[in-house]
């Protein structure tokens, strides 16, 4: 009798579980490559290593280690400060800029998306040196506060929290602003309307109104900005390590290369931390993104954004413009190419400019090492984006129909996102050294571990855009007898291609101007961009990194241009 | 064949197919000891024939990239075109750390490596084997290992570097001992998180002046409050003072400064008795890949001509015979008259804890 009910009870959950063969082999493919690394992670940190770096005893000792270590507590304070800062810069500037752009008639606000996408392009390590050259002891910024206070010291020392606040925050700013843009542009403006119409000035409708609307996107951002900061590791790497002022994520860099042999069990630990704490962050922007829709206002109405005329205000509002805009993509440019042109690094004056030089292009646009790099980069970038996008609209379209089981794939391809790059580069070595045959050190290696850490990022593009089509058209093809994998090329990805298009950029950009996650990865023959600037930069070949970051942002001006002329075709962005 | 065997079989051939590419590389009757001992009068056309069929050789070194490893890995394929070499460069700890990683997971990639302070690390894990070459017997004892498992390919001399526009030619330290005036406090940098950084400097005084003296010297220098430079090389750490950072900086290469007051810039170079040395050593790891490519570079590497193509780059060439150019044997020790403290690989490694610890009390 007992069996009977024991069998009766099991009987339908066996039915629920009905995986689609396609929804079997994604996940199989997602499960192999996600759960290697994160499965070396923890063993990482709870194994002893010999001196050739092979696992040994088993002990809690790393974690025992990170509690009594004082400076454990002090680099997690610095990780928050330091985070909570650089998000708060970033928005402030980009909602300013997404604010002007979006609701008012300033002159020449189009530009600033063309701005925006050209500073994506950038690797944060050239932007991270270019903002030292300009706030250095030596740089411009402290000459001029020389010149205005008298004073014999440099006033600004970069090689602090507050200068690595204000460099990473400055960086956010494109990302702050176009997703700012977004909130913006889907709010509906008859709210702000009405406000103006009962006698509130526009920043009371700001205030009271439009940011209150926009709140739950303005959260999520601000969360988003915050977990970018607690990972990132270039700003923190280049200008905390100088000031040892330590994050975590540099301890972990410490602890696993600045050491001979390496401590990777104190490596894990620290990862392991830093983890945890990047799930629950993780957590709670998935809440926040969830009640998203709670606030939606798009009507479908013929609807159409508010611009408020600003009358001589709106002068004004170009120089604020034309200032955040030099803050975020021009000053770091400038310096950039006025030290590509020098003999060697040193301070910054008129005099120097007798000694000026094309060496450091010659030598970067000459046959060899840099143009191999060149070339590697753009593979990277092309290949990375051509796998993740497909991919993801594949797995988007499955989780979105709600195919059986298909909301695994949503999960398996969000979970990278809790791995910081440099953590995912830690991990993958290992894994990939370890395989049976030749594959650590190549490009493929860098290339499958790229695709991995931006599968997030698609499947966010992906998703939304999935939501946007209706499933008629869907359902008329398979009631025409099409098979599913047919109504998916033939009716969904033509369907997709605005939001493929721009996913495909995105993931393009975030691959070749990374540098946390291909550091440790990249071998003989495969050197990268962004590596090389590193490389360059610990080298103190600063005037070749110059002259490599312009010629490398002038070919990224390029593409971007050509994506912004594609985006203006395809309705992608408004401007 | 029903459909579940065909899948089986597609996934057994892709599966294989790195696995058939990796056991790919070519094996010859020799064993990798008979190759990279073998002393025959015909040893380099031995090498390049077995390199000619290996085709490919891979190379980590320390070397700048550009000015160094691309002119040196393009003349040894311009005289070996059968031999397509690869490299990728890296701080001496990264090189070493990569060759663990490999020899552990028993996947070897590189054939050759070169670097400051790899040797010490990569001996004690056991991971190289020995080797002989012709060329190491026009070189001195002490830039060869006894055991052959190394041989030195370049010489490095550290010394103080100053800002010209900011410290005045009478003022600048001569000495040790003149570092410790109080009115140097604050302003003088040196480079933490790496071996040729603070643990070198603190080993050569304690090798140089026993562990009593070095202490006490070390316990005032420390009132000096000196920066704690944590962010790339001693070169990047050359370009601060240029820029007027930090009025002096300890411990850099010796030639950095010279290279760049050439070019115009406001800094120089200060030797102080006694100047530490270190050498860069060639070493070839176990279970490689391509040994008779690894045979034929390290024969071009430490032969005359190969060394010359490191005069290019500015580095002191450890070849008796290949003097270092006309503006850098000005800080060449022993030509002008300062003591030289050789610091061989195992002595740095060998130290670098108790260098750390003193490190740590001291100035952190």
């Amino acid at each position: 009798m007992k069996t009977l009910q024991l069998s009766a009870a099991t009987v339908p959950t066996v039915r629920k579980i009905n995986f689609s063969p396609v929804v079997l082999i994604l996940a199989a493919i997602l499960l192999v490559l996600i759960i290697p690394p994160a499965a070396y992670l923890v063993a990482s940190s709870l194994y002893t290593t010999n001196f050739d770096g092979s696992f040994d005893q088993f002990t809690f000792q790393f974690f025992a280690d990170l509690l009594r270590n004082p400076y454990f507590l002090r680099s997690l304070m610095h990780t928050a400060v330091y985070s909570l800062g650089s998000a708060c810069v970033g928005i402030v500037l980009g909602t300013v800029l997404a604010i002007i752009v979006e609701r008012t008639n300033t002159p020449g606000r189009k530009y600033a998306f063309l701005g925006a996408v050209i500073s994506l392009a950038i690797p944060h390590v050239l932007y991270t040196v270019a903002w030292l050259m300009i706030l250095g002891k030596s740089g411009p910024f402290n000459q001029m506060l020389k010149a205005i206070f008298g004073a014999s010291a440099p006033t600004f020392d970069v090689y602090s929290l507050p200068g690595m606040i204000l460099i990473e925050g400055v960086g956010f700013v494109p990302l702050t602003f176009l997703m700012m843009s977004a909130v913006l542009r889907s709010t509906d403006a008859a709210f702000e309307e009405a406000s103006m119409m009962s006698g509130a000035g526009p920043i009371a409708t700001f205030w009271k109104i439009t940011l209150r609307m926009g709140m739950p996107g303005v959260l999520a951002l601000l969360l988003l900005s915050f977990i970018r900061a607690f990972e990132s590791f270039e700003v923190p790497a280049i200008v905390g390590l100088a000031g040892n002022i330590e994050v975590l994520s540099t301890s972990i860099y410490q602890s696993s290369r600045a050491t001979t042999p390496p401590n990777f069990g104190q490596a894990g630990a620290y990862s392991v931390c830093l983890l945890a704490f990047l799930a629950c962050l993780l957590y709670f922007y998935g809440r926040l993104s969830r009640h998203a829709h709670r606030y939606q206002t798009i009507t479908g109405k013929g609807y159409r954004p508010r611009v408020i005329d600003l009358g001589r205000g709106r002068y004004a509002s170009m120089l604020v413009l034309i200032a955040i805009l030099l803050f975020v993509i021009g000053l770091p440019l400038a310096i950039i190419v006025f030290v590509s042109f020098k003999p060697f690094f040193g301070s910054f004056n008129v005099a120097s400019l007798s000694r000026w030089t094309l060496k450091n292009y010659a030598t970067v646009i000459g046959p060899g090492f840099f143009r191999s790099t060149l070339v590697n980069t753009l593979v990277l970038g092309t290949v990375t984006a051509s796998i993740v996008v497909p991919f993801t609209a594949l797995c988007a379209w499955l989780a979105v129909r709600r195919k059986p089981a298909a909301w695994v794939l949503d999960q398996l391809a969000t979970a990278p996102l809790t791995f910081p790059s440099i953590v995912m580069g830690v991990a993958f070595l290992q894994v990939f050294v370890n395989l049976p045959f030749p594959f650590y050190g190549t490009l493929t290696s860098v290339i499958v571990a790229s695709a991995v850490a931006y599968l997030p990022y698609g499947m966010r593009y992906a998703y939304a855009g999935v939501l946007q089509i209706h499933s008629d058209l869907e359902e008329a093809s398979t009631a025409s007898g099409a098979p599913q994998m047919q109504t998916f090329i033939r009716i969904v990805l033509p369907l997709l291609s605005a939001s493929m298009i721009s996913c495909w950029l995105f993931v393009f950009l975030l691959a070749v101007r990374a540098m946390s996650l291909p550091l440790l990865l990249v071998g003989p023959g495969s050197s990268l961009v962004a590596v090389s600037l590193f490389d360059l930069w610990q080298n103190g070949q600063v005037t070749e990194l110059a002259a490599m970051g312009t010629v490398w942002v002038a070919l990224m001006t390029c593409v971007s241009g050509c994506f912004y002329l594609v985006a203006r075709r395809y309705r992608i962005l408004t401007a | 064949m029903n459909r579940r065997s065909r899948i089986t079989q597609s996934v057994s051939i892709v599966m294989a197919f790195p696995l058939l590419a990796g056991l790919g590389t070519p094996v010859f009757a020799q064993s990798q000891e008979e190759i990279l001992h073998y002393a025959g009068a015909d040893r380099e056309k031995v090498l390049a024939e077995g390199a000619a069929k290996e085709g490919e050789l891979v190379v980590y070194s320390a070397m700048i990239a550009d000015q160094a490893l691309q002119p040196l890995t393009d003349a040894f394929m311009k005289k070996y075109p059968s031999v397509t070499v690869t490299f990728w460069r890296g701080d001496s700890e990264d090189i070493a750390q990569r060759v663990l990683a490999e020899e552990r997971a028993n996947n070897v990639v590189v054939d050759v490596v070169e670097g400051t302070s790899v040797s010490e690390n990569l001996i004690k894990a056991e991971a190289v084997q020995t080797f002989t070459s012709p060329m190491l017997d026009q070189y001195p004892d002490s830039y060869r290992d006894p055991n052959h498992l190394w041989a030195a390919t370049r010489v490095s001399y550290y010394c103080m570097a100053y800002n010209t526009d900011m410290v005045n030619a009478a003022d600048v330290p001569k000495s040790y001992e003149d570092l410790l005036d109080p009115k140097w406090q604050g302003q003088i940098a040196w480079r933490i998180g790496s071996e040729s950084g603070t643990p070198l400097f603190i080993t050569n005084l304690r090798s140089a002046w026993g562990e009593e003296k070095a202490e006490e010297y070390l316990k005032k220098l420390s009132a000096q409050k000196i920066v704690n430079f944590g962010a790339g090389s001693a070169r990047t750490l050359v370009d601060r003072v240029i820029a007027g950072e930090y009025a002096m900086a300890l411990n850099v290469f010796c030639h950095h400064p010279l290279i760049s007051a050439e070019d115009g810039a406001p800094v120089a170079s200060q030797l102080m008795s006694p100047v530490a040395s270190t050498t860069a050593t060639l070493l070839i790891p176990k279970n490689i890949r391509h040994p008779y490519g690894a045979a034929l570079f390290t024969d071009f590497l430490l032969s005359e001509d190969g060394q010359k193509i490191l005069l290019g780059a500015d580095y002191f060439p450890a070849h008796p015979k290949v003097l270092p150019s006309e503006m850098l044997q000005k800080i060449v020790p022993h030509e002008v008259g300062y003591e030289e403290n050789l610091v061989r690989p195992e002595a740095l490694v060998n130290n670098g804890k108790k260098s750390d610890e003193l490190y740590q009390t001291y100035f952190r």
